[in-house]
C-alpha cells in the first residue's frame, strides 16, 4: 500500500510532467508553424527550441514512467522515498540548467548533441555547451541513482534469476515472479546500461572540453555511444509504461491478474537483448561502421517486434476479445496507446530495413514514427496511469460524454499531426529544417496542416491536464 | 517509386492493425457477461508468433542483400568524386581535397549509367550527403563524418541536375547547406 508521502511525491511528478509537456507541445507547434512560414523565428531560436522540445519530451516521459513504476513497485517491495525526492530535485535542477543553456545560452545542438557539434556551434553563448553538459550530468546522476535504487529493492526480495523470471522457463516454478517485477527489472537493466553509456559519453566530452585541444574524440565511437544512450532510453520509457499496463490493465478491467508464464519470461528476456542492440540502426548510413553491426541492427530491430507482438499485444487481445470488461478511461487510454505503439512500431520496422533507410533516414519519416509511439502510445500509457492514480481517491470513474469528446480530439489531432509527418517522409522532406527550400515547398504546407492538427491534440492534453492536476493538487494538499 | 511503395505498405499495415484492434474492442463491448473470451489462446498465440516470425524472416532475406553496402561492391567505379562537407557547404572535386586549404570544382558533370563513387568526409561536424533527383526525390545518401571517409556508389539512370542536401543536423544554417551537379 502506498504511503501518504509516496502519493504526494507522485502527485508532484504528475503535475510537473504535464506542465512541462504543455510547454514542450507549444514549442513543437511553434516549430511546425515556422516550417509552414506562418511565423518567422531566427534559425537559432528554431533550433534552440527544437533542442528544448526534444530533450524535455524524452526527460519527462522517462520520469513519468519511472514515477509510475516506483509507485506500483511499492505493492511488491519497499522503495526509497528519499531517492524518489532526490530524483525529483535533481530532475528540476537539471531541467532548469538545460533550459538556461537553450533559452538563454542559445545552445542548439539538438537533443542528440552529436559530437562534435556542441563544440562547433555558431551563435550560442560560450558557456552554453558547458551548461548543457552540466545539465545532462545532473539529470543522469539523479536518474542513475533512482534506477539503481529501484533495482536494489527488487534484488533484496528476488535473486537475479528470479527477478528475470528464469525459473518460469522450467516446469512448475516454485517462486512466482509477477510480470510487473520482471518487466521493471528488464527495463531497469536497460536504463542503467544506457545511463552508464551516457556517463562514458559525458566523460569523453568533458575530457576534450578541458584538454585545450590535446585530446580529440573519435566521431564514430561518440556516435555509437550517443545512440546507445539515446535510442535505448527513448525505448525503455515505453517499456516502463508497459510494466504499468501489465499490472493495471486487468485490475481496472475487473479481470484476473496477469501471470508470468514461460513465454512471457522468454519474451522479456529476449527483449532485453534486442533493445540493447537495435540502436545500430541509427548508424546505417555510416558505411564505415563494421557491416556486422549494421546487420545486427536490422535483425534486432525486426525481432524486437516478435516478443512485443506475440506476447504483450496478444495478451491485450486475449484480455479484451469477447470478454465483458469494465471499460474506463484508464484501460481505454492503455488500449488506444497499444494501437499507437503498434502502428509506430510498424513504421519503425519499415525504417529499420537498411534498404529502406537509405531513402528515409533523416527525413520526416523519423519524427513520424517516433511521434506515433510516443504521442499516441507512451503518452497515453502515462495518461492512463495519471488518471488511474488521480481517481483512486475519488469515486468518479464513469466515462462522461465530455471525456469521449476529449478522446476524439486527441485521436483526430494526433492522427492528422502524424499523417503530415508521414506524407512528408514519403515526399523526401528533411527533418530538422527550420524552413524548407523552394523545391520542397510541400514541406511547408504539410507543416501548417501538422500544426493545425497538433493544436487539436494540444486542446485534448490541456483538458487532461486540468482534470488530472486538479485531483493531484487535492492529494498533494490533503492531510491523509 | 520506393518511398510511395513504403508509404502504401505502411498505410495498409496500419489499417489492418486498426481494424483488428477495433474489432476486438467491439467484441468486448458486445460480449455478454458469461462469454469466455478467446478459445485456445496459447495455440493461437503460437501460430500468430510463428506466422509473424516467418514474415519477418522473409523480409530480412529479401531486403538485406539490397543493402547499400553490397551494391556495386564488385565493380570498379568509372568516376570518383571526393566530397568534403564543412559548415555549411559541400566541396566537390575529382582530386583529393586538402583538409587544411579545402577547395573544389564549381561545376561537376557525371556520366549516365556508369558507376560513380563519392568519397565523403567532413572537415568539422557530422553532415549528411543526400542526393535528390530532378523531381526532388531523395535517391540515396550517406553520412559525412569527421575523421572517416564513407564511399557511396551510385549509377544515375536519368540525365539532369541533381541536388545535394545536408540531411544530418549540423547547426544554425543546416537548412541552406546544399550543392548540385549535372548528369549527362
Amino acid at each position: 500500500m502506498a504511503s501518504i508521502k509516496l502519493n504526494k511525491i507522485t502527485s508532484v511528478w504528475i503535475i510537473s510532467v504535464l506542465l512541462l509537456f504543455i510547454v514542450s507541445i507549444v514549442l513543437g507547434i511553434l516549430m511546425r508553424l515556422n516550417q509552414g512560414e506562418m511565423i518567422s523565428q531566427s534559425p537559432i531560436t528554431f533550433y534552440s527550441n527544437m533542442t528544448t522540445h526534444g530533450l524535455t519530451m524524452i526527460g519527462i516521459w522517462f520520469v513519468a514512467g519511472m514515477a509510475a513504476v516506483n509507485y506500483i513497485m511499492e505493492r511488491y517491495v519497499k522503495t526509497s522515498y528519499t531517492v524518489n525526492v532526490l530524483a525529483l530535485v535533481l530532475t528540476v535542477i537539471g531541467i532548469l540548467m538545460f533550459w538556461a543553456s537553450t533559452f538563454i545560452g542559445h545552445f542548439h545542438s539538438a537533443w542528440t548533441f552529436l559530437y562534435p557539434l556542441p563544440f562547433k556551434e555558431m551563435g550560442s553563448e560560450t558557456w552554453a555547451t558547458l551548461m548543457f553538459l552540466g545539465s545532462l550530468t545532473v539529470l543522469g546522476i539523479g536518474w542513475l541513482i533512482w534506477s539503481i535504487s529501484l533495482m536494489t529493492q527488487i534484488l533484496k526480495k528476488y535473486s537475479i534469476p528470479q527477478a528475470l523470471a528464469w525459473q518460469h522457463l522450467r516446469k512448475n516454478p516454485t517462486v512466482e515472479t509477477p510480470p510487473f517485477i520482471l518487466i521493471s527489472m528488464i527495463t531497469l537493466i536497460g536504463v542503467i546500461a544506457c545511463l552508464l553509456a551516457a556517463v562514458v559519453l559525458l566523460v569523453l566530452f568533458y575530457a576534450e572540453y578541458f584538454s585545450n585541444g590535446n585530446f580529440v574524440n573519435d566521431a564514430l565511437l561518440m556516435k555509437n555511444l550517443t545512440y546507445f544512450f539515446g535510442h535505448t532510453i527513448a525505448n525503455e520509457m515505453l517499456y516502463l509504461g508497459l510494466a504499468v499496463i501489465y499490472e493495471l490493465f486487468s485490475e481496472v478491467s475487473g479481470r484476473p491478474k496477469w501471470k508470468t508464464t514461460w513465454y512471457v519470461a522468454l519474451a522479456w528476456n529476449c527483449t532485453l537483448v534486442f533493445i540493447l542492440t537495435a540502436f545500430f540502426h541509427h548508424l546505417y548510413m555510416d558505411f564505415v561502421q563494421p557491416q556486422g553491426f549494421q546487420i545486427i541492427g536490422q535483425l534486432a530491430s525486426y525481432f524486437a517486434s516478435l516478443p512485443a507482438a506475440g506476447v504483450t499485444v496478444f495478451s491485450i487481445f486475449i484480455a479484451v476479445y469477447r470478454t465483458k470488461i469494465k471499460w474506463s478511461l484508464t484501460n481505454l487510454l492503455f488500449f488506444i496507446g497499444v494501437i499507437g505503439w503498434v502502428i509506430g512500431g510498424l513504421a519503425a520496422v519499415i525504417d529499420s530495413t537498411i534498404s529502406n533507410n537509405i531513402v528515409l533516414h533523416n527525413t520526416l519519416w523519423v519524427p513520424a514514427h517516433f511521434h506515433t509511439y510516443n504521442a499516441m502510445g507512451n503518452v497515453l500509457f502515462s495518461l492512463g496511469f495519471f488518471y488511474w492514480f488521480s481517481i483512486q481517491f475519488s469515486d468518479k470513474t464513469k466515462i462522461k460524454k465530455s471525456t469521449t469528446l476529449t478522446l476524439a480530439l486527441l485521436l483526430i489531432g494526433g492522427i492528422g499531426f502524424l499523417l503530415a509527418f508521414y506524407i512528408g517522409g514519403a515526399e523526401s522532406i528533411p527533418r530538422r529544417y527550420s524552413i524548407y527550400p523552394s523545391e520542397l515547398s510541400i514541406g511547408a504546407s504539410l507543416a501548417t496542416i501538422g500544426a493545425a492538427f497538433a493544436s487539436i491534440y494540444f486542446i485534448a492534453i490541456l483538458i487532461f491536464f486540468f482534470n488530472i492536476s486538479k485531483r493531484c493538487l487535492k492529494i498533494l494538499f490533503s492531510s491523509s | 517509386m520506393q518511398q510511395q511503395s513504403i508509404f502504401v505498405l505502411f498505410l495498409v499495415l496500419a489499417g489492418i492493425a486498426t481494424i483488428v484492434f477495433t474489432y476486438i474492442f467491439i467484441s468486448s463491448k458486445k460480449a455478454a457477461a458469461e462469454e469466455k473470451g478467446m478459445s485456445n489462446p496459447l495455440k493461437k498465440r503460437f501460430w500468430f508468433s510463428l506466422i509473424l516470425f516467418v514474415i519477418l524472416c522473409i523480409f530480412i532475406t529479401a531486403t538485406i542483400p539490397k543493402s547499400p553496402y553490397y551494391l556495386f561492391a564488385d565493380e570498379t567505379p568509372a568516376r570518383v568524386i571526393h566530397v568534403s562537407a564543412i559548415q555549411f557547404q559541400f566541396i566537390l572535386s575529382e582530386k583529393a581535397i586538402d583538409p587544411v586549404n579545402p577547395s573544389g570544382e564549381s561545376h561537376i558533370e557525371l556520366p549516365i549509367n556508369e558507376l560513380v563513387e563519392f568519397r565523403v568526409t567532413s572537415l568539422d561536424v557530422n553532415h549528411g550527403f543526400a542526393l535528390y533527383d530532378s523531381s526532388n526525390r531523395l535517391i540515396t545518401q550517406v553520412q559525412a563524418m569527421p575523421g572517416y571517409v564513407n564511399r557511396l556508389r551510385y549509377k544515375f539512370k536519368d540525365p539532369g541536375e541533381y541536388k545535394i542536401l545536408c540531411l544530418e543536423y549540423c547547426g544554425m544554417a543546416h537548412q541552406v547547406m546544399r550543392s548540385s551537379f549535372m548528369v549527362n
